[in-house]
């Protein structure tokens, strides 16, 4: 039981933070649902990024995967919203299936640009090639086709906000499950020195595949949320320009943290909020702030509020939270003394 | 048809000179500086821009294009020396990543500078030239021919001079370069200004036929990587070849089918990583597993 509460205690917190918030600022309530809808798209990368170290340039197009396959079927086959958002998990993980195996083999910067060839791909056949089908840049519209359903109406936002509600409290319980798991060690263990952990006996190609797979089916989970929040889908949700949003916001939180995600999507968001009502865009702000996050705060937002809490509350609980990170440092150590070899 | 197609042989042949131009930095800061540029296309919107602004306001094509070059030097200098040195032997993603803040960065400053909205630029000639049939514009002929001269320049800067000798024994290995005393710091500096140089050329060339916008290098960015990737990183010659390979795929392809110039060059970068990751002459260019 006490291991049980471990996992959930921490998701717990940040959705009633959420919840609370949304209360506080009921004008703002499409802004937190965006924050955890665009948060389990960013715990989706940060599997990849953070945990991997893989770095990709095409997410977008997982995002979209998910939203178009919800978006189709809606569109044309069905009423169900709930058997909409299993065919977009379902879609995610024939994604991951099928692309994993040619993908995962490349090497960290040619992983991050086929991504990007294929988002650009995705784009063209959503536009040209499957134009029956998804209307091409107009977009499909299914508002009217979606049936209400039990309990939480979908067809609602403000009901669409709970259920997101829920499903972003699992998929952080997923997450922080993953965290402290050895498949989670067995990630960072691979992002430090792959030839080791085969060395070890672990089958790093399936272990990769795995992960790329978990990425895929999150990304489509929350393009799947996006669709049915919005009533309508066009290809603007796996534009390529869209990719660099996902790495900065990955990057601000602190890749490779459990809560990192979490405020990294809150951070951006709420930078992207603000500075939009300064400026008109929002790149120039962002792109300093990334800068000034890689050179100086490298845990980012999340590593910076541990160091400062820790800092806090003394050594006696800082040593809870060394203990905590222990395969961090495990890994560390790898690196470093194969850093000395070479 | 014929002289449809004659026409966009010629146009393929613009592309490439433009695309020669922008990628030779984005392959030499990988093969000299093992960083991943991806904020090589700053310069060319800092170059497109200046001429941009010199040409409307001065009416001096010539004007624009010396601005446009200097001023995308001084900013790879700037890059450079305050940010990149902090940079050299850390881990790809890291590089990537800063590289990629800087681009967004400089997309940032053209849009608080020159606004959000896509603009003309006048071309500096207008002449037509008949070619097989064809009325090919003079300009796209030019700024062929001026990105062949520029390989020439490259090449014989390379081979000839001591200097472009110590960058080649850099690509090969720093670590020994640095051995016999050459100061390889300064050799980064001076080539990265030089590819930056280069980039903002390509894009102040590039500026009449295709306008300017603050978003205009980041398809650019696409297809330089793609250009550079298809040559195999490191390689100028490889750079070369396939930028008139690229050039030709998009402007053929597009002709016969209109999508095709957007797509095409994906599709070629699509196969090449997953059947040929080398590139056509790469050495260095191991795709496969991560360890270095």
């Amino acid at each position: 039981m006490n291991q049980l509460a471990r996992y959930i205690r921490g998701p717990l917190i940040l959705v009633a933070l959420l919840i609370v918030a949304r209360y506080l600022f009921p004008n703002k309530m499409t802004f937190f649902w965006e924050v955890s809808t665009f948060g389990i798209y960013i715990i989706a990368n940060d599997i990849l990024y953070g945990y991997m170290g893989m770095v990709s340039f095409g997410q977008p197009f997982y995002l979209g995967v998910g939203a178009y396959a919800a978006a189709i079927y809606l569109a044309h086959i069905g009423h169900n919203i709930f058997i909409a958002i299993s065919l977009a998990i379902l879609a995610g993980l024939v994604t991951g299936l099928i692309l994993g195996p040619a993908y995962i083999r490349l090497r960290g910067d040619y992983y991050a640009l086929i991504n990007a060839a294929t988002c650009a791909m995705g784009l063209f056949m959503v536009e040209k090639v499957l134009y029956p089908i998804t209307n091409g840049d107009d977009g499909l519209w299914y508002r009217s086709s979606m049936h209400q359903t039990p309990f939480l109406n979908l067809k609602m936002p403000s009901d669409v906000f709970w259920f997101t509600m829920i499903i972003l409290g699992l998929v952080m319980i997923f997450y922080t499950w993953l965290d402290r798991s050895t498949l989670g060690a067995a990630f960072r263990g691979m992002k430090a020195s792959e030839s080791k952990m085969k060395f070890l006996g672990y089958d790093t190609f399936k272990l990769r595949w795995l992960g790329y797979t978990m990425m895929c089916v999150l990304a489509a989970l929350a393009g799947a949320l996006y669709a049915i929040n919005y009533g309508f889908v066009n290809p603007s949700i796996s534009e390529p320009a869209r990719a660099a949003e996902v790495l900065v916001a990955t990057l601000l939180g602190g890749p490779g943290s459990v809560y990192g995600p979490f405020f990294g999507t809150l951070a951006f968001l709420g930078i992207k909020d603000i500075v939009s009502a300064v400026m008109d865009r929002w790149e120039l702000a962002v792109g300093i702030l990334t800068i000034i996050v890689c050179f100086y705060f490298e845990g980012g937002v999340w590593g910076t509020i541990q160091t400062i809490g820790s800092k806090i509350r003394g050594q006696t609980i800082g040593s809870k939270i060394r203990g905590r990170t222990a395969n961090q440092t495990g890994a560390v150590s790898i690196k470093t003394a194969e850093d000395g070899k070479s | 048809m014929f002289d449809l197609y004659l026409s966009a042989v010629i146009f393929g042949l613009t592309v490439s000179g433009i695309l020669f131009l922008v990628s030779i930095g984005i392959s030499i800061g990988f093969g000299l500086m093992r960083i991943i540029n991806m904020e090589q296309m700053v310069y060319y919107t800092f170059g497109a821009y200046m001429t941009f602004a010199l040409v409307s306001s001065t009416g001096s094509f010539i004007l624009g294009l010396i601005a446009g070059t200097l001023v995308a030097a001084t900013a790879g200098f700037l890059v450079e020396t305050q940010l990149l040195r902090r940079v050299y032997g850390k881990e790809l993603m890291f590089t990537m990543v800063v590289t990629f803040s800087v681009f967004m960065i400089g997309i940032g400053l053209v849009q608080y500078i020159f606004g959000l909205a896509s603009k003309p630029v006048g071309m500096p000639f207008r002449v037509l030239v008949p070619i097989g049939g064809a009325q090919v514009p003079l300009y796209r002929l030019v700024v062929f021919v001026i990105g062949m001269a520029m390989y020439v320049l490259i090449w014989v800067f390379l081979n000839k001079t001591i200097f472009g000798k110590a960058i080649r024994a850099g690509i090969e290995n720093p670590d020994q370069v640095q051995g016999l005393g050459i100061n390889i710091r300064k050799i980064f500096t001076i080539t990265f200004v030089v590819a930056s140089g280069l980039a903002g050329f390509g894009g102040a060339l590039n500026s009449p036929l295709v306008g300017v916008a603050p978003y205009m290098g980041f398809d650019m960015l696409l297809f330089a990587f793609i250009t550079v990737i298809l040559g195999g990183l490191g390689s100028i010659k490889g750079t070369l070849v396939s930028s008139l390979i690229m050039g030709q795929v998009m402007s053929v392809g597009g002709t016969i089918y209109g999508p095709l110039a957007f797509v095409g060059p994906f599709m070629v970068m699509f196969v090449v990583i997953l059947f040929r990751p080398t590139g056509l002459y790469g050495v260095k260019g191991r795709a496969f597993g991560f360890e270095e």
